[in-house]
């Protein structure tokens, strides 16, 4: 493969016009290239190739081994473990995965055709198909992502450049590490029947002087909705973010330099080149995560409006509860396909919303270069990507680098496409520019507008949440916390007994651990997989990105068979084990991709250096540091702020703040003082680590996980 | 599956074998979150917050270390999956009597000797058996035939069915002053227990008992001659505070704190109501007194909800737990702190702070007749839970019965269709 691949390179490095395809290889590491992470880092390591590459050219000693190392990631072949030392690298996450995902699968199927009581085949007989769940669970699917994108992509632009856009980012990243229980107690809160109580049911009276029923069966998908779109806006206004910074911002002047429009500039300079792929990685992460609405519904939805809530996943929950047998086991199955299916559309959205980067045709050029003066000033446009990087003196001759602003570069090349078509009207300049501005201070003075509206309706349920903490039990079960006089009663009750100290100590010590253990599980299997490229890698990429999208409620029973044989279930190591084994395809996942994106550079440095497997394993790891501390926070938000394993898994020697938190919302009005006291505090941890880590959080995550 | 047996082979070498896992971490885990000296006696319970603290205070008495376990309602789920894996708790509470006999059917239970049944009614005792062979012994007993109110708001305490529907009519039409009923629809337990108290009444002897044991006779004039009745009374005009939409929004804890605010005048609740009616109270207020519920045709109801405790199969501590649950002076603590009741007979009523819990103890005591909570006799989903079975089923008919211009009669007649065929399903009798 590798002797294949030398020539391939050098024809890269050489001929990037080339208007051939590029080989699968190098389209892999395209897509990577062109992901939202900062372009310029890659652009970097590749710089630095160009200069060893020079200097190799100059020390012959070297020279041996750039030729054998230098040629582009698909050339890292040479440099990697022999095939057993990966194999050894894969078994432990390899075994854990199997057992308790892939087996438990595999178990489920089975269980779902047959009879749970005689355990005989019957067929289909298990399943039936109860459409308005179903129906359901897709409408999730398809509507939460749809508005997370767009409030998204809205917030993220419109917050850009401005002074107050980082304290808008900044209100908008709790509400992402908030635990999704705890989300559940906020807007139950908020949305409390009771218009003395409830202030989103007591603001909509005094507006509207009759409020709906928030919880009511008609509109309880609604409001469940809404607080899924509270909690997870904010990632990806996070993602669009880095999206929007990736793009040059020559890009777009140069779209309006030709007289492009707005739309111009959105569509050439944002969408093209970047966005669609963003918005296709946003809209398939949120559509996956809705499977989570379990905990959201098992809070807020009232008992009696649990069925007009219903989906899939509480569905299963309540035929089957924490084992997985005949009609349960067929509902998971179902369940199974419908997100197999989704993630296997997301991919196919994924990939097409990435095209290869081709080079256009050289006759769509000539047809511009024959419309309108524009081929001229078109010329440098065309290379202004490129130049416009610091130190863009670059030869021609750096091979990625070329291939990864030929994305860019081709975005602008149909920029100056559509700035022809402008010129058409450019005969009534004046005038459209003037509407246009007047326009424009609109829109921008809406623009301005929306982050801070966003900021004021994202910290709110919050501040209901700390406020309602802040009174005495009596007046939060009585009267809204707008009403009743400060107190410190509600979180002297739940510091009376050990309950929530004991939890929150079991909480942060099972945390840890999985943390730990899924990191350098995850890191020990990535580094073999960092090698792969080509089909190979997008094979590994779909079994890990479909491990990890398992819904661990479907799972549930033949998880506890495996762990009951090593006689764990039930107890804090089997509930570690199923959140490491849960946790490890994502964490192997973005370290794999990152891994894969560590300068070649480094990773000579590391081989000419470093004389066992174990220093080239441990400089990868310290150079894609900002990766494994994203994978390291959100492993740890995730353990912290789990609701499901622990209500599938715990056993007697410790209960998980989740369910803590669960357990005090089954009687909500009475409990709401303390449980919105137990709910701040367990929230303090998640959303202090993600703020203070957003940074790497936001680096790793861009760079290694939404490919 | 080969590497999940490897590894679970050698049970004594499990730590070894996952440290050569690298796993080391997980072993880690394992000193630190089980440093427990021996294996404490495992209970698991259905019972949280205040509940919870009290038995904890009960099990202080016993001399050996036990780990309460609060698993929720849904405690069913919970033992099936604990089963499945083989880690059974030693002790279980379940408040569904169904589920006693169900879990005794499946071999899951360990028989008890038969001396733990008499401190007990032989018609509580009776549910906990199973091919004659005692599969459990009661640790807490609820009175499920009460009316709360503030005598601020209510001058005559209804004495019969016709008087609860003149007071609620009569409130509901003033349209000032305080609602006539609250009521915490968005749990199914709560509509369950009013159809039962009804229903005692005005079934024939035998037939309650016929649809505990499963029997499909929910269409039967007794059901639907109930079911016509609560019709009635719901649909009344003004009768829920906030009306019947909002009523099926609020959980039984909010409609006895509804009531001890004086915003409501009247809530149907069992005994444990009175923590919540004892700490929600307002000031300047009255505190929440009770009666029982009113006779239906002539009869005055009582029916009970219990909580008993099982030994799941295997379990050799259990039993000795349940000797010490069992015994008169066991649940002092809860006794002393309220809102417990003993099924207990060897618990003197005096024993019991005075007020309402003895009043109770001592009525429960004499009633000749008792009736255990119909839907937790039940089998299977059919006996209810959140979205599911006969909750489900009352609350549907909540909703529409109370809706403007509802056919009650159609109503009536397809709720009771529905039971009979959930009832069906459920699978008859055990």
């Amino acid at each position: 493969m590798t002797d294949g691949k030398r020539p391939e390179s050098q024809v890269r490095a050489g001929a990037v016009p080339l208007p051939s395809g590029p080989p699968p290889g190098e389209r892999v590491d395209g897509e990577r290239a062109g992901s939202e992470r900062a372009g310029g880092e890659r652009l970097d390591g590749e710089r630095l190739d160009g200069e060893r590459l020079a200097r190799g050219t100059r020390d012959p000693l070297l020279g041996e081994l750039v030729l054998l190392d230098d040629v582009g990631p698909v050339r890292r072949g040479r440099a990697y473990p022999a095939a057993g030392a990966a194999t050894v690298l894969l078994v432990p996450a390899g075994v854990l995965l199997a057992a308790l995902v892939l087996w438990p699968v595999v178990r489920t199927l089975q269980a779902s055709v047959i009879d749970p009581d005689t355990h005989a085949f019957v067929g289909l007989a298990n399943f039936e198909l109860p459409w308005p769940v179903i129906g359901r669970t897709v409408l999730w699917a398809l509507v939460v992502p749809a508005v997370v994108t767009a409030l998204g992509y809205l917030l993220a632009s419109a917050s850009r450049r401005t002074y107050e856009g980082r304290l808008v980012r900044l209100i908008l990243l709790p509400p992402i590490a908030v635990p999704l229980v705890v989300t559940a107690v906020v807007f139950r809160l908020m949305y409390d029947p009771d218009r003395g109580r409830g202030t989103a049911t007591a603001l909509a009276a005094a507006l509207f002087g009759k409020a709906p029923s928030f919880l009511g069966p008609t509109l309880i998908t609604v409001s469940l909705m809404s607080a899924f779109v509270w909690a997870w806006v904010g990632l990806a206004v996070v993602v669009f973010r880095a999206a929007l910074d990736a793009i040059p911002a020559n890009l777009a002047d140069s779209v309006r330099a030709y007289g492009g429009t707005r739309l111009d500039v959105f569509r050439d300079a944002r969408w093209k080149p970047l966005l669609r792929r963003t918005v296709a990685v946003v809209f398939a992460l949120v559509a996956l995560a809705t499977a989570r609405t379990f905990d959201l519904i098992l809070v807020l939805a009232p008992g009696s409006v649990r069925d007009a809530a219903s989906v899939l996943a509480v569905r299963v929950w309540q035929t089957s509860g924490g084992t997985t047998s005949g009609r349960g086991a067929a509902v998971g199955v179902l369940w199974l396909a419908i997100v197999a299916l989704g993630m296997v559309l997301a991919s196919l959205g994924v990939r097409q919303a990435w095209p290869p980067p081709t080079i256009p045709p050289p006759r769509r050029r000539r047809k511009t270069k024959g419309a309108a003066p524009v081929p001229r000033p078109g010329e440098p446009r065309g290379s202004e990507p490129v130049g416009g990087q610091p130190g863009g003196g670059e030869p021609a001759g750096n091979g990625t680098g070329g291939t990864t602003e030929s994305g860019d570069g081709t975005e602008s090349g149909d920029a100056d496409g559509d700035g022809t078509d402008g010129d058409e009207t450019d005969e009534d300049e004046g005038s459209p520019a003037e509407r246009r501005s007047r326009a424009g201070r609109a829109v921008r003075a809406i623009g301005r507008a929306v982050p801070s509206v966003a900021a004021v309706l994202w910290a709110f349920p919050l501040l209901v949440l700390v406020a309602t903490s802040l009174h005495s039990p009596e007046d939060a079960a009585t009267a809204g916390w707008w009403r009743a006089p400060l107190r410190l009663a509600s979180y002297q009750q739940i510091f009376d007994d050990s309950t929530l100290s004991r939890s929150l100590l079991f909480t942060a010590a099972l945390a840890l651990v999985v943390t730990v253990v899924v990191v350098g599980l995850a890191l020990l299997a990535a580094y073999p997989l960092a090698w792969l490229a080509g089909p190979a890698a997008q094979t590994a990429g779909m079994v890990l990105l479909a491990a990890s999208v398992v819904p661990v409620q479907v799972i549930a029973g033949p998880v506890n068979e495996v762990l009951a044989t090593v006689r764990l279930s039930g107890s804090s190591q089997g509930l570690a084990l199923v959140h490491i084994a849960l946790g490890l395809p994502f964490t192997i996942l973005v370290l794999r991709n990152a891994l894969a994106d560590v300068p070649a550079a480094t990773l000579r440095r590391v081989r000419l250096t470093g004389q066992r497997e174990w220093d080239a394993v441990w400089r990868m790891a310290t150079s894609i540091r900002p990766a494994v501390v994203a994978v390291c926070v959100l492993e740890f938000v995730q353990v912290w702020n789990d609701f499901a394993v622990g209500l599938l898994f715990s056993g007697p020697d410790g209960t998980p703040l989740g369910l803590l938190v669960y357990g005090q919302a089954r009687e909500f009005v009475t409990a709401s003082g303390p449980l919105a006291a137990i709910s701040t505090l367990v929230s303090v941890v998640p959303v202090l680590l993600v703020v203070l880590a957003r940074r790497q959080v936001v680096a790793g995550l861009v760079s290694g996980a939404l490919r | 599956m080969t590497p999940g047996r490897d590894r679970g082979a050698p049970a004594a070498s499990r730590r070894a074998v996952l440290r050569a896992a690298g796993l080391a971490g997980v072993s880690a885990m394992a000193g630190a979150g089980c440093s427990l000296s021996g294996r404490a006696t495992q209970v698991a319970v259905p019972w949280s917050d205040g509940e919870l603290d009290q038995f904890r205070a009960v099990l202080r008495g016993y001399p050996a270390p036990v780990e309460v376990v609060s698993a929720g309602d849904d405690i069913d789920a919970f033992l099936r999956a604990r089963h499945l894996a083989g880690t059974s708790p030693d002790v279980a509470i379940l408040s569904r009597p169904g589920l006693v006999t169900e879990y005794a059917q499946r071999n899951w239970l360990a028989p008890l000797s038969d001396d733990l049944a008499a401190p007990f009614r032989s018609e509580w005792s009776d549910l906990l058996r199973w091919n004659g062979r005692l599969y459990g012994a009661w640790v807490k007993a609820a009175f499920k035939s009460l009316f709360w109110y503030l005598p601020s708001n209510v001058d005559s305490v209804p004495q019969t069915w016709e008087d609860l529907v003149a007071l609620v009519r009569r409130m509901g039409a003033a349209g000032s002053g305080p609602v006539p009923l609250a009521i915490g629809a968005a749990d199914g337990w709560v509509l369950t227990d009013w159809l039962e108290n009804v229903l005692t009444c005005v079934a024939p002897a035998g037939f309650y008992d016929a649809l505990a044991r499963g029997e499909p006779r929910w269409t039967e004039p007794p059901v639907t001659e109930s079911l016509t009745l609560l019709a009635e009374l719901w649909a009344l005009p003004g009768a829920f505070i906030g009306g019947p939409s909002r009523a099926l929004l609020t959980q039984w804890d909010e409609s006895v704190v509804e009531v001890t605010t004086g915003r409501a005048a009247l809530v149907f609740e069992a005994d444990y109501a009175q923590g919540y009616a004892a700490s929600f109270g307002k000031p300047g207020l009255p505190a929440a007194r009770t009666f029982r519920f009113p006779s239906v045709d002539g009869v005055r109801p009582l029916v009970m909800g219990g909580d008993a405790a099982v030994v799941l199969h295997g379990s050799r501590r259990g039993e000795d737990l349940i000797r010490y649950l069992v015994g008169a002076h066991a649940f002092d603590p809860w006794i002393a702190a309220g809102g417990y009741l003993s099924p207990n007979l060897g618990v003197r009523t005096d024993r019991y702070p005075e007020g309402l819990q003895r009043q109770l103890a001592e009525e429960m005591n004499d009633a000749p007749v008792l009736r255990f909570d119909l839907s937790d006799r039940l089998i299977g989903s059919f006996g209810g839970a959140d979205g599911v079975g006969i909750w489900r089923v009352l609350q549907d008919f909540f909703r529409s019965v109370t809706a403007k211009g509802a056919d009650r009669a159609a109503v009536v007649n397809r709720t009771a269709a529905t039971l009979n065929q959930a009832a069906r399903r459920a699978g008859g009798a055990p």
